[in-house]
C-alpha cells in the first residue's frame, strides 16, 4: 500500500489498474479524458495487459465494452454527459443484457446551453436505466469504489456507474492511498461468464413476446433488489481488508442525536462533514446522510437513519424539469407517512459554487422555512 | 482448384426453422456464407429481418453465437468481441457483424466506419434488399434511382449511395460484392474474408421478393439478372488488387428491371439511361 496525490481521474485509472481490465473502451471527452489518458499509459507502458478498442463514438465505447463483456471479458469505459447521453440506448440495453460492465462518469452539466462544468444531472438521467449508481465524496473513494464497483457488477450481473464530478474531482488533487495489487487480486478475481462463446453457442437478445418481456424485467429489478444487500457486503468485505469503511448504501455522520439532517451525494458530502463540524461546535444538532448508492435507491436505510429527525435538508444538483431534484422527490417519496419536515433545493447547476458557505446557508434558510411552496427551491440564483 | 458444391459441409448452421419469409434472400445468403465460415463463428446482427428471424423466445435456427444488437451498433460491438477473444487468448474464432443495408449504409455506417478505419480483425456484412423491408419498406440510401418504396410511391430520384466503394477507400484487407445467385462465388468470398487479419466487407445483393415485389419463387432468379445485366457487378479488391469475379453475359437491363413492381413506372427514358450507365461502365459500345 502506498498514498501519493491524485486526481479524481487518476484514481479511476488506478482502479481500473487494479481491476486488471482486459479490455478498455472510449471516446475522449471533457472533463473525462485525463481517466482515459492515463489508462492508456499504463498499456503503453506495459503495466496493464488490457486491450483498447478506440472506437469512433461514445456510442460506440459502450457498444464495444458490451461486445468484450458478452464474450467474457472484464470491462470498462468513462464518460460523461453528451457522452453519456449520446450512448444511453446502449446504456439501457446492456443493463437489459444484464452485462457487468463498470463506466466512470465525470459528472457534468448537460447542453443547451452549452456548459463544460460540473452537475449530477447526466448521471441523474440514467436512474431508470438499470445501471447501479455509486456517487464518491472525494478521490479515495473513486478509487475504492471503482474496485467494489467490479465486485457488485460481477455478483448481481448488472452494469455499476461510479460517479465523480467533473473538476471538482476529476481534476483536484488529494491524498490517495493504493491497496496492494496481490490484495486486490484476492478481494476482486475474476468469475468470467462467456455469454458469447463458440463452446457453448447461445442466441442473445431474441425477440421476446408479451409472455416473455416482462419476467425478464422482474428478474432485472430482482438483481437491482438483490444489490441492496450486496453493495453492504461487499463494502464490509472492503472495509476489512483495506481498512476503509464507506458505509454500504449511506453513509451518517453525526445522526445519533440530530434534529437536522442534510442529505445529498457526491462532493457536496465532503464539505458538508465540514459544516456539520461547526455547527456542531456551536451547539445545533445537525448531522449528515450520504446517499452512496442512489440506485439501487436505498428507501429503507435512509428510512432508519432519518427517523428521528424534526427535519431534513436536501441538496439536488440536478433538476428533473417540472418536478423538482431528484434526491428530493425520492427520499419524500421514501419517507411517505413519516412525520417530518423536509426541504429540498435545487443547487450547484453547471459549476455555480457549492462551498461549506453555501451549505450553511442552506441549512440555516431550511431551518426558516416552515413549508415550502414547490417540491424543490432554487438556491442561490 | 475451383470450389464445387460437393465440397461444401453438409451441416446447417443457420437456416433450418428460420421465421423469415418463404423465398428470403436474406435467409438463402446466411446459409451460403455459414457454410464458409463454420461453427467457430460468432455473428452479430442489428435490428432487421435477419435479427428477428434468427430466433424468438428460447427458439432459435443459429447454431453458433447469434447476438442481436441495437441497429447502429454491430461492428462497434463485434470490436469489443475481438478484443475479448485476444485478451484470452482466442484465435481460431471469426468474428462477423451482418447487417441489413440501413444498418450497413445509413444508421449503422459510424460504428462501420469506425471499425474499418481501425482495421480490425472481423468482416462485416451487407445483406443488401435495396429498402428498409423490416419496417414495412421505406426508402434508404440503397435503393436504386426509380425504385417505389412504401413512403416514396413515386420513386426516389436520387441515385444509391456506392457502399462498395466507400469501403474500398477505407483501404481495408478486403473487399467484395457477392450474390446469392452465385453461391461457390460468395463462399469462396467468405473463405478469402476469414483468413485476413485485419477487416474485410461483403455487399450481398440479397433481394426480397415483397419489396421488389417479385414472385417469391423468382428471388434466385432476379438476383442472377442483376449480375446478368451487369447493374451488380461481382468483383473482389484483395489486399488492392481489382479482379471481376463473375462476367456478365449483358442481357438488357430492361429484362431485370421491368418485371420487377417497384419499377413498375419506369419511363424508356430512364431505361435507357440505365443502360447506358451500364455500358460506361463496362466500357461497352452504345
Amino acid at each position: 500500500m502506498s498514498t501519493t496525490l491524485l486526481t479524481g481521474s487518476e484514481a479511476a485509472a488506478y482502479g481500473a489498474k487494479l481491476a486488471r481490465i482486459e479490455v478498455l473502451a472510449y471516446y475522449p471527452i471533457t472533463p473525462a479524458f485525463p481517466a482515459m489518458e492515463r489508462i492508456s499509459k499504463f498499456i503503453d507502458d506495459g503495466d496493464l495487459n488490457t486491450r483498447f478498442v478506440r472506437v469512433e463514438s461514445d456510442h460506440s465505447a459502450l457498444a464495444a465494452a458490451l461486445g468484450a463483456s458478452l464474450a467474457g471479458s472484464r470491462t470498462f469505459t468513462v464518460t460523461n454527459s453528451q457522452g453519456l447521453l449520446y450512448m444511453t440506448e446502449v446504456v439501457y440495453h446492456t443493463a437489459g443484457l444484464r452485462q457487468p460492465v463498470v463506466m466512470a462518469v465525470a459528472n457534468r452539466a448537460l447542453s443547451a446551453p452549452h456548459s463544460r462544468f460540473p452537475e449530477q444531472g447526466d448521471a441523474i438521467s440514467q436512474g431508470a436505466s438499470g445501471w447501479i449508481h455509486l456517487f464518491c465524496e472525494n478521490n479515495q473513494e473513486v478509487l475504492d469504489n471503482m474496485l467494489q464497483a467490479f465486485k457488485i457488477a460481477e455478483t448481481v450481473r448488472l452494469p455499476v456507474m461510479v460517479n465523480y464530478e467533473g473538476y471538482i474531482q476529476s481534476h483536484t488533487l488529494e491524498e490517495v492511498e493504493i491497496p496492494n495489487q496481490e490484495k486486490i487480486d484476492q478481494f476482486l478475481p475474476l468469475t468470467r461468464v462467456r455469454t458469447l462463446d463458440v463452446e457453448n453457442p447461445q442466441a442473445v437478445n431474441t425477440v421476446a413476446s408479451p409472455e416473455f418481456y416482462m419476467d425478464y424485467k422482474f428478474r432485472q429489478n430482482e438483481a437491482m433488489e438483490q444489490a441492496l444487500t450486496v453493495i453492504g457486503s461487499v463494502s464490509r468485505e472492503y472495509a476489512q481488508e483495506f481498512g476503509r469503511d464507506w458505509s454500504g448504501l449511506i453513509d451518517t455522520y453525526q445522526m445519533e442525536d440530530a434534529e437536522h439532517a442534510f442529505v445529498a451525494m457526491g462532493s457536496m458530502i465532503s464539505d458538508a462533514r465540514i459544516v456539520v463540524d461547526e455547527l456542531r461546535s456551536q451547539g445545533q444538532k445537525v448531522g449528515l446522510v450520504k446517499v452512496r448508492a442512489w440506485r439501487p435507491f436505498p428507501a429503507e436505510a435512509l428510512r432508519q437513519a432519518l427517523k428521528k429527525v424534526q427535519l431534513i435538508t436536501i441538496g439536488d444538483k440536478n433538476i428533473v424539469y417540472g418536478l423538482g431534484g431528484a434526491l428530493g422527490t425520492e427520499v419524500r417519496s421514501a419517507l411517505y407517512g413519516q412525520d417530518v419536515r423536509i426541504n429540498s433545493y435545487i443547487l450547484g447547476l453547471g459549476g455555480r459554487d457549492v462551498t461549506t458557505v453555501e451549505i450553511k446557508k442552506v441549512l440555516e434558510l431550511s431551518e426558516k422555512t416552515e413549508k415550502q411552496a414547490t417540491a424543490s427551491e432554487w438556491f442561490g440564483l | 482448384m475451383a470450389l464445387s458444391i460437393a465440397d461444401l459441409p453438409k451441416e446447417e448452421l443457420f437456416g433450418q426453422g428460420h421465421a423469415g419469409c418463404g423465398g428470403c434472400g436474406a435467409a438463402v445468403a446466411g446459409r451460403q456464407a455459414m457454410k464458409a465460415l463454420g461453427s467457430r463463428t460468432i455473428i452479430t446482427i442489428p435490428a432487421s429481418c435477419m435479427a428477428t428471424m434468427g430466433g424468438s423466445n428460447l427458439k432459435t435456427t443459429w447454431q453458433i453465437p447469434f447476438y442481436h444488437t441495437l441497429f447502429e451498433i454491430a461492428p462497434a460491438v463485434s470490436s469489443g468481441i475481438r478484443a475479448a477473444l485476444d485478451a484470452q487468448g482466442i484465435e481460431d474464432v471469426n468474428v462477423v457483424s451482418w447487417a441489413g443495408d440501413a444498418g450497413t449504409a445509413d444508421i449503422g455506417f459510424q460504428a462501420l466506419t469506425g471499425a474499418a478505419e481501425r482495421n480490425e480483425h472481423m468482416m462485416h456484412v451487407c445483406y443488401d434488399n435495396e429498402m428498409y423491408m423490416n419496417t414495412g419498406g421505406q426508402t434508404g440510401s440503397q435503393t436504386p434511382m426509380f425504385a417505389k418504396t412504401s413512403n416514396m410511391s413515386k420513386g426516389k430520384m436520387i441515385k444509391k449511395k456506392n457502399m462498395l466503394a466507400i469501403m474500398e477507400a477505407h483501404e481495408i484487407d478486403y473487399v467484395a460484392s457477392a450474390s446469392i445467385a452465385y453461391p461457390l462465388d460468395l463462399i469462396a468470398k467468405f473463405k478469402k474474408a476469414a483468413e485476413k487479419p485485419g477487416f474485410s466487407y461483403i455487399h450481398i445483393l440479397a433481394p426480397c421478393h415483397r419489396g421488389w415485389q417479385i414472385p417469391a419463387e423468382k428471388t434466385i432468379e432476379f438476383a442472377r439478372l442483376a449480375v446478368e445485366s451487369g447493374l451488380f457487378e461481382l468483383y473482389e479488391v484483395d489486399e488492392g488488387k481489382r479482379t471481376r469475379t463473375v462476367e456478365p453475359i449483358f442481357i438488357p437491363v430492361q429484362d431485370y428491371l421491368l418485371p420487377q413492381g417497384r419499377f413498375k413506372n419506369l419511363t424508356q427514358e430512364a431505361i435507357q439511361g440505365i443502360q447506358a450507365g451500364v455500358n460506361r461502365h463496362y466500357g461497352r459500345g452504345e
